[in-house]
């Protein structure tokens, strides 16, 4: 039992670090669809680099510069040429998953047998919980958390009161490739190597936490633990007979899917979204 | 300061977009310590001059000083910093955050918020105009006169010692008019600059020191108020003699819409409608007086088949309604000119073509079989165009380039242009100069004379007396008669507006 709520913790971790990401860039007004390729490009980089150096913390340093720079071409795209912000999002995901694979075939060094270098686990666990609630206060208490509020709900309201849109989306952005550089790194550091589309869902599953939890920091943590709980279960119940019944492994790791979509069915239209999101 | 050097002094101020000018050689002096009005139909230039002041447009030639200083905004920031502030007609408050945070926004007192101290000082703020409010809830629940106070107060946190309003009482009842005023007099006293853009002379005359007119972009007249009577300054505005219309007293005897028992719930489930019974008669133009959110909306809502009743009869034309939907509402002849044309009565990214048969798209004369006929549908955009001489660039063109006046303009005469039996005209001059109200009252009285009925809420009680054939009133969703020996009583009127016993 204790070891089930360990494991919901430590998956969840990661997709906690997500959906922050996701928060600060959706609050903007910034649909984020593209957390799962900014997870991935930074999980690839951290092991590249990592493997390279030997070292964690130029690996993660590394990873996370990978991820921002992956969020500043999302700005580009969706600030600069105003494309739309859900095909944008997709094809940023369509680019870290080639990116990815080229980079992961090529450069991988076949000779290193060792584990990734990486910070223990338990130290992303206080960066997730300290940033859920510093978030939490940067929202509600700071000039920056008012203004991301407010051009998050009404972009043009907001310049005619002298805020510049595009300003403090660039800084949401570049949080959001922060989070999503800490997620990245510490899903490649805990599995020990890169495998090809390792977040598998991840970035989605954290956004549906995030619209699960209305937007708000301290909701949107607690459906990533709900959803980290529904992964560890599946572990958890892989290849035990239910009933009698012998289910296939499949069923089970479908589990989290089912229930993000079923939350998100039952949950989707009562939370109110961001009024300005997708909004120029 | 002497008060030889104006507050603000504008000179020559040219304002070309492209080939069109739009300012020509435009000067302005406001004197500090008074209420400046700036008054010209749609299009003079009003919004244009204050935005160059403001910093939002950069003439293209002419200078501007404040008090004797030159100066040469870049953007409104700056120009926040100079203490100029603007109140835009459209008011830029968000509604999702609380009062207070919009109160900030744009001029928060530092990196990370002191919220008890931003709090006093707004409590300090707002008491000191008299006005109160509970900062911590959200703003969306704020009235019209609501946020505009809030919008005064937004100034008066960031120091501003000239303000620009324009339109302030486009959304005001009269008492909330009168209070406006009443807050707008003590900022002057206390040394403010304030400079109103406004369409109503009344409260021109009432309330203001002195007024500059514009017409066509060009400086027509300024001078102090004691010098000019209404009727001078509305031929100045106009630039030919308005002709005041007698209205022939029109009594209906044929009953059109019955209305009985109606009782409609508002958003929160409140009873919004109480009980509400009124006849029109074939012909007749009936204005509801009342203030802003006592159950207008939800009755024309009711009425117009956007939600449904909890009680009561709708008789149209003698055939009962009461349960037929929108469509079946239109196609009966229900039309509406809505009250708030952003959400209910343009698509603003659609083409004029697109908007004129918006809501009309399944009349036959706008449609071959089941598609839409586009000749028919552009003849009709240009018909409507034409009626209250809406200014366009093309009729393919997106609804948004139109000035906020003529999108009114269109709206109104889409509404009384195929079969209109049943007209809900929700404050049809907003936004209108004196001529556009005048050709919208008309056009609505001539409606109704050929056969059918206009209902019309309007928060301006002079505008409802002086166009309608009789004005009912509604307060807390009860609907009122007026009393027979006090229907044009002004005052009476007034009280059983706020509730107040005869």
């Amino acid at each position: 039992m204790l070891s089930l709520f360990v494991l919901s913790l430590t998956l969840s971790v990661p997709l906690i670090l997500a959906a922050l990401g996701g928060l600060t860039s959706e609050r903007s007004g910034v649909i984020n669809i593209g957390l799962e390729g900014k997870m991935l490009v930074a999980a690839c980089i951290t092991g590249l680099v990592g493997m390279a150096s030997g070292n964690a913390f130029v690996g993660f340093l590394c990873g996370s510069g990978a991820a921002v720079a992956m969020s500043l071409l999302h700005y580009l795209v969706t600030q600069a040429f105003r494309v739309d912000h859900i095909i944008s999002g997709m094809g940023l995901n369509a680019l870290a998953v080639g990116l990815t694979s080229v980079l992961h075939k090529r450069l991988t060094n076949p000779d290193f047998t060792d584990r990734i270098p990486g910070f223990p686990v338990q130290v992303y666990w206080v960066i997730a919980g300290a940033a859920v609630v510093g978030i939490a206060w940067y929202l509600n208490r700071t000039k920056g958390g008012l203004r991301l509020s407010a051009v998050g709900n009404d972009p043009d309201k907001a310049r005619q009161m002298g805020v510049q849109p595009t300003l403090v989306r660039f800084y949401a952005l570049v949080a959001t490739g922060l989070f999503c550089g800490l997620a990245g790194s510490l899903i490649v550091t805990n599995a020990g190597s890169f495998t090809e589309n390792m977040t598998a869902g991840k970035g989605y599953i954290a956004l549906a936490a995030l619209i699960l939890g209305g937007w708000r920091p301290l909701p949107a943590l607690l459906a990533c633990i709900l959803f980290g709980f529904f992964e560890a279960l599946q572990i958890q119940l892989q290849g035990q007979a239910i009933l009698g019944v012998d289910l296939p492994s499949w069923v089970w790791q479908s589990l989290p899917y089912f229930v993000t979509i079923v939350a998100l069915a039952g949950f989707l239209g009562k939370n109110q979204a961001p009024a300005g999101l997708g909004r120029p | 300061m002497s008060q030889e050097t104006p507050a603000v002094q504008m000179t020559d101020i040219v304002q070309k977009f492209g080939s069109f000018t739009a300012l020509d050689h435009v000067s302005l002096a406001v004197q500090k310590g008074g209420i400046h009005a700036l008054v010209g139909e749609n299009g003079a230039g009003k919004t244009t001059l204050m935005k160059v002041l403001y910093g939002a447009l950069k003439q293209t030639s002419g200078h501007v000083e404040l008090s004797g200083r030159p100066i040469q905004f870049r953007n409104q920031a700056e120009a926040i910093q100079n203490g100029i502030g603007m109140v835009s007609q459209h008011y830029a408050i968000i509604p999702e955050l609380t009062c207070l945070q919009n109160l900030m926004l744009g001029a928060e007192p530092g990196w990370a918020i002191p919220v008890k101290k931003a709090e006093e000082r707004a409590y300090d703020l707002a008491s000191k105009m008299g006005f109160s409010f509970d900062w911590n809830s959200p703003a969306a629940g704020l009235s019209p006169a609501g946020a505009q106070k809030l919008e005064i107060l937004k100034l008066l946190w960031r120091k501003a010692s000239i303000m620009i309003l324009d339109e302030p009482t486009a959304m005001l009842s009269p008492s909330d008019s009168d209070a406006l005023y009443d807050s707008l007099k003590s900022l002057a006293e206390g040394g403010a600059t304030i400079i109103v853009v406004t369409h109503r002379l009344p409260e021109v005359m009432e309330s203001c020191q002195n007024v500059t007119v514009l017409r066509g972009g060009k400086l027509i007249d300024s001078r102090p108020v004691s010098d000019v009577t209404t009727a001078e300054l509305a031929n100045l505005i106009v630039g030919r003699s308005l002709e005041i219309p007698t209205k022939e007293g029109f009594l209906g005897s044929n009953p059109w819409l019955q209305v009985k028992g109606l009782t409609v719930k508002g958003d929160r489930g409140n009873e919004a409608v109480r009980n509400a019974s009124f006849t029109l008669c074939k012909g007749e133009v009936v204005g509801i007086a009342g203030v802003d959110g006592n159950g207008q909306r939800e009755l024309f809502q009711a009425l117009s088949g956007n939600r449904k009743p909890q009680g009561g009869q709708i008789v149209l034309a003698g055939k009962d309604v009461t349960k037929e939907g929108q469509a079946q509402r239109i196609q009966a002849g229900v039309r509406q000119i809505p009250e708030d044309r952003h959400a209910e009565g343009v698509i603003e990214e659609w083409s004029l073509a697109e908007n004129a048969s918006l809501g009309l798209q399944r009349h036959p004369t706008l449609r071959k079989g089941s598609f839409i006929d586009r000749k028919a549908r552009l003849d009709f955009a240009s018909k409507i165009a034409e009626r209250f001489r809406t200014k366009h660039s093309g009729f393919q063109k997106p609804m948004k380039s139109l000035s906020g006046g003529n999108q009114q303009r269109f709206v109104a005469a889409r509404a009384l242009a195929i079969d209109p039996k049943l007209v809900l005209a929700f404050q049809p001059t907003r936004g209108l100069d004196i001529d556009g109200t005048q050709q919208v009252y008309n056009a609505l009285r001539a409606t109704a004379r050929s056969g059918g009925a206009a209902l019309v809420v309007s928060f301006d009680l002079d505008e409802l007396l002086e166009h309608c054939d009789r004005v009912m009133v509604i307060c807390h969703g009860v609907l009122s008669e007026v009393p027979e020996n006090q229907t044009r009583d002004r005052a009476a009127i007034g009280r059983l507006m706020v509730g107040a016993e005869l």
